[in-house]
């Protein structure tokens, strides 16, 4: 019988906990539930894996993509600010599926004068207007953007029929597309060209009234294949505005005529550099060419200045050839100041090359082939080597947009050449990021009509990182800062939204024509939440292992945002479920603190709680196996035993004593070193998001004690957690998350003892007094 | 022709995604409270192209913020631009605040006001009349964090609804 309440006694302590908090009465039955569990795995949220998609995140056997190849001509017309066009795209069926038809991309059409996107927000009558913004608004005629096409005809010069659905067009085939099978089309269009400057465009002209030039930055100018994919079918969600592109990969040749005295840069390899260059500017390209250090300047601000009040008549033909690219773009101008630099990349040479009116200068000719070399180097670093032959960044007001091997970027100094260091940082800011838009989604090709975040927050990560080496590589371009002032990317920045209403926060897995705010959910918070597992969570070895695992097997190709959930879990070995669905399925935010702190000692009998505890069970202490007895102090518990000094627990308990005399030697026990202070730690997390518990415990001496308990922690209870330290010295400080890096929204209870803390107000009025 | 939709500008601004530019109007305010000097002290966080952008169609005041050729009106005029458009309610009558000054933080400018000797405990409401640059853009959003004490609170105010209240 003793036997069997011994037995029984204590295996209900072990339990005793548990069997406590069932105690409480419940009057009825709960009902059951489903796993809620924040550590399930995402199989609700997931694809299931299959043969054109592992569950490794890799590619599988049976991936495919299309291709689509053109050929275009285009001409423009700058008097009339008008782009006319002929091409021939020839598309290829890799897919298992036929194709009665086919999805054309006609994006200018968002800017037709029945586009629908204006149509699709709600108004409200101000109560003032500025006078120019009321004019457009109400008075003036519309632009009449959008385009204008002649014909759509088949290889043998037949009129094809085909319906146009706002910026989507369906060409219906005569014969279903086979598997294999390629097909051949022709379009001929024009379109007038839209002035970006005023209706924040992603491509168009800037005029500069002073000398009645343009300067062109074209993109989206020619009809574009929608995506067919395993995923989506035809990707032909319309172009609103804000969700950017979903584009197949292909071969391009590209003529483009321009005026004679135009400077002209685009997508792809020169054919002709003979032709369009001047002598003078051949022998400066060829230097350009081994110049690794600095840039070569090609075409001079002088002779820029000298060709603004040229206005040829004549035309030039600029023939471009560009391999594996999803997209066409290029800048045209008089204005154009031209520099470049060659980059080593592996056993080859890439070309940095900046395009800019005068108007971007002194700024631009000494940072902006600086910045796109430095982006190519850092970037590659953690992907693969960049694979295109080069990379132009185009002064345009206003611009940060990207597009396959150039890009438009902002940074415009006063008219005196002055310029802050605000304009300074958010031009080398827009650089990188535009620049590295090669990387995500130009060859790591996303669809960034359905995820804005897979291009704009890996981007902006990415970004982060080569502003940070830009800053440790030229501290003297950044100086007097220590390190390079970047907007996003550290936790704390993040603060802000993620703590903010919830009423205009969406999960990052949203499509971006459906969010509130697509600068801190597609850019800020995925950046951050990158910057934190590399960090925090990962740690940079596994992380970067991960991600460049990632980017290599999804080079020029299609991948989802599961083929990249599960990469980085495939490569690491860190599961990775929970932070994915809190981070990017909810809008749940962090928020840890400690809550209470509880001291114990060691005692050689029972305490009062425990002595209830053995009257409830029927159990006297010997019917127990002898028990290292803890009792609570500075509470009510260790009245009766006012002499638990700071004895050490082998002296307080008889129990303790005889088991170590019995089963240690004397020289281990001279060697042990035992815990003189017991407490039991309360943490509480009332944000949604489970994070790793970082905490700084502080001793009385002086001393600190970092530990890091996994995220794992919170699996069982995801609110509270409770955690003993046993230690040598007495315990004076707690503080949770004490390098802020997971993005605490509320770090006031961050502290044991809770401090005062000293507001940001409290600061700012310290330093105006002085 | 090409002056085209600068009406649809204001409406598609937030929308039109411009990389790293920021795409939307969002200004942040804390309403918070110090034991210390039984004050309430706001702070407000606003985009420096923004506030530069309203202060000079209001004022013709370029204010060149955080360079060296900073206008030294700026203090003044972001303080007479705050009174007109920020208007804070103790117990429903208007109360002044000290304006304290501002600092910069990146691309940010962080406005600091503070209405001391507040007497807590015979307060019951805090109104916040938030309109700041609301005269400019229509998709202005302006969040205001309070934290009296263990109260906290967010709201986020619009042109259309510019006031929040904090019940005590």
């Amino acid at each position: 019988m003793t036997k069997i309440k011994y037995a029984f006694a204590s295996l209900l302590f072990l339990f005793a906990a548990v069997a406590t908090a069932q105690e409480v009465e419940k009057k009825e039955k709960e009902p059951g539930h489903v796993n809620q569990s924040k550590f399930r795995q995402l199989y609700d949220e997931f694809a299931t894996p299959n043969t054109y998609r592992s569950a490794s995140g890799a590619p599988g056997p049976d991936y495919y993509q299309q291709q689509a190849d053109y050929k275009i001509a285009v001409t423009l017309d700058d008097k009339n600010a008008k782009l006319y066009g002929e091409e021939t795209v020839t598309y290829f069926n890799n897919s298992p599926d036929k194709l009665d038809f086919l999805w054309v991309q006609l994006d200018q059409n968002v800017r037709a004068k029945d586009s629908k996107s204006p149509l699709r927000d709600g108004q409200e009558v101000p109560m003032a207007e500025p006078a120019n913004t009321f004019v457009s608004k109400y008075i003036s005629a519309p632009f009449d953007g959008g385009f204008n096409i002649d014909y759509v005809k088949d290889a043998a010069g037949k009129a094809l029929p085909y319906t146009i659905n706002q910026t989507m067009m369906r060409i219906d085939l005569p014969k279903a597309l086979l598997p294999k099978e390629q097909v051949s089309f022709s379009v001929k269009w024009w379109y007038n060209i839209v002035d970006h400057t005023i209706s924040r465009a992603r491509s168009g002209y800037e005029y500069f009234p002073k000398d009645g030039n343009r300067a062109y930055v074209i993109a989206q100018f020619f009809p574009r294949m929608a995506v067919y994919s395993d995923v989506e079918g035809w990707q032909n969600h319309q172009f609103w505005g804000s969700g950017e592109f979903a584009l197949t990969f292909g071969n391009y040749d590209v003529s483009i005529t321009v005026p004679a005295d135009h400077i002209l840069d685009g997508t792809g390899e020169l054919q002709n550099r003979k032709e369009v260059f001047t002598p003078e500017m051949m022998a400066r390209y060829e230097k350009a060419k081994k110049s690794y250090d600095k840039p070569v300047i090609i075409v001079t601000q002088a002779e820029a200045e000298a060709a603004e009040k040229g206005f040829s008549e004549k035309t030039k033909t600029w023939k471009f050839k560009a391999e594996n690219v999803r997209d066409y773009a290029f800048a045209s101008s008089r204005k154009f100041i031209w520099d470049m630099q060659a980059v080593k990349m592996g056993d080859r040479d890439v070309m940095a090359v900046s395009l800019y009116p005068k108007e971007g200068n002194p700024l631009w000719e000494e940072y902006s082939t600086k910045a796109v070399a430095h982006t190519l180097r850092s970037y590659s670093s953690h992907t693969f080597d960049y694979p295109y032959p080069k990379a132009i960044s185009v002064h345009a007001k206003n611009q940060g947009m990207e597009y396959p091997m150039i890009c438009w970027n902002y940074g415009r100094p006063n008219e005196d050449g002055t310029y802050s260091d605000r304009v300074k940082y958010g031009m080398l800011s827009v650089i990188i990021h535009e620049v590295g838009h090669n990387f995500f989604p130009m060859i790591v090709n996303s669809d960034e009509r359905q995820w804005g975040w897979m291009d704009e927050g890996l981007n902006t990560f990415m970004q982060y990182m080569a502003e940070q080496e830009f800053g440790e590589k030229y501290p003297e371009a950044i100086a007097p800062n220590a390190k390079y002032p970047s907007r996003r990317g550290d936790p704390s920045k993040i603060v802000p939204y993620m703590g903010g209403d919830q009423s205009t926060i969406s999960p990052i897995m949203s499509n971006p024509e459906n969010v509130y705010q697509l600068g801190p959910n597609a850019y800020a918070k995925p950046a951050t939440a990158l910057n934190i597992l590399r960090e925090t969570i990962m740690g940079r070895e596994l992380f970067d292992y991960a991600f460049k695992t990632y980017a290599r097997r999804w080079e020029f190709k299609h991948p989802t945002p599961e083929d990249f959930f599960r990469t980085m879990e495939d490569a690491s070995a860190v599961d990775l479920d929970y932070f994915w669905r809190g981070w990017f399925y909810t809008t749940d935010y962090v928020d840890i603190g400690v809550k209470d702190v509880k001291k114990y000692q060691v005692s050689n009998v029972p305490s009062p709680a425990m002595k209830v505890y053995m009257q409830e069970h029927n159990l006297t202490e010997a019917d127990l196996r002898p028990l290292v007895y803890l009792i609570q102090i500075d509470s009510t518990e260790n009245a009766e035993n006012p002499d638990l000094a700071a004895k050490y627990p082998s002296e307080s308990s008889t129990t303790l004593k005889e088991y170590m005399m019995d089963n240690m030697t004397e020289a281990e026990r001279a060697a042990v070193k035992e815990p003189k202070y017991f407490y039991e730690v309360t943490f509480d997390k009332p944000g949604g998001l489970p994070m790793p518990l970082i905490v700084e415990y502080t001793y009385a001496d002086g001393t600190k004690e970092n530990i890091t308990y996994p995220p794992e922690i919170w699996r069982k209870n995801d609110v509270e957690v409770k955690r003993v330290i046993a230690s040598q010295k007495e315990l004076v400080g707690i503080v949770v998350d004490p390098k802020a890096e997971t993005a605490d929204i509320d770090v006031t209870n961050n502290s044991w003892p809770k401090k005062q803390e000293n507001t940001d107000f409290d600061k700012f009025k310290a330093k105006i007094k002085g | 022709m090409q002056q085209l939709k600068k009406g649809f500008l204001i409406l598609l601004l937030p929308l039109m995604a411009f990389t790293v530019a920021h795409k939307f109007y969002l200004t942040v305010t804390h309403v918070g409270y110090s034991e210390k000097d039984d004050a309430l002290q706001i702070t407000t966080r606003i985009f420096i192209d923004d506030i530069e952008k309203v202060i000079e169609a209001r004022y013709a005041l370029k204010m060149n913020m955080a360079t060296e050729s900073e206008s030294p009106l700026v203090d003044e005029y972001l303080e007479k631009y705050l009174r007109t458009k920020m208007v804070i309610e103790l117990n429903g009558a208007v109360k002044e605040y000290n304006f304290l000054g501002k600092e910069y933080d990146d691309d940010m400018v962080v406005c600091y006001m503070e209405i001391p000797k507040i007497g807590l405990d015979s307060i019951k409401t805090i109104q916040i009349q938030d309109e700041v640059l609301t005269d400019l853009f229509d998709a202005q959003q302006n969040v205001v964090h309070f934290n009296i004490k263990d109260l906290r609170k967010s709201m986020v105010l619009l042109k259309s609804n510019t006031k929040g209240m904090l019940n005590l």
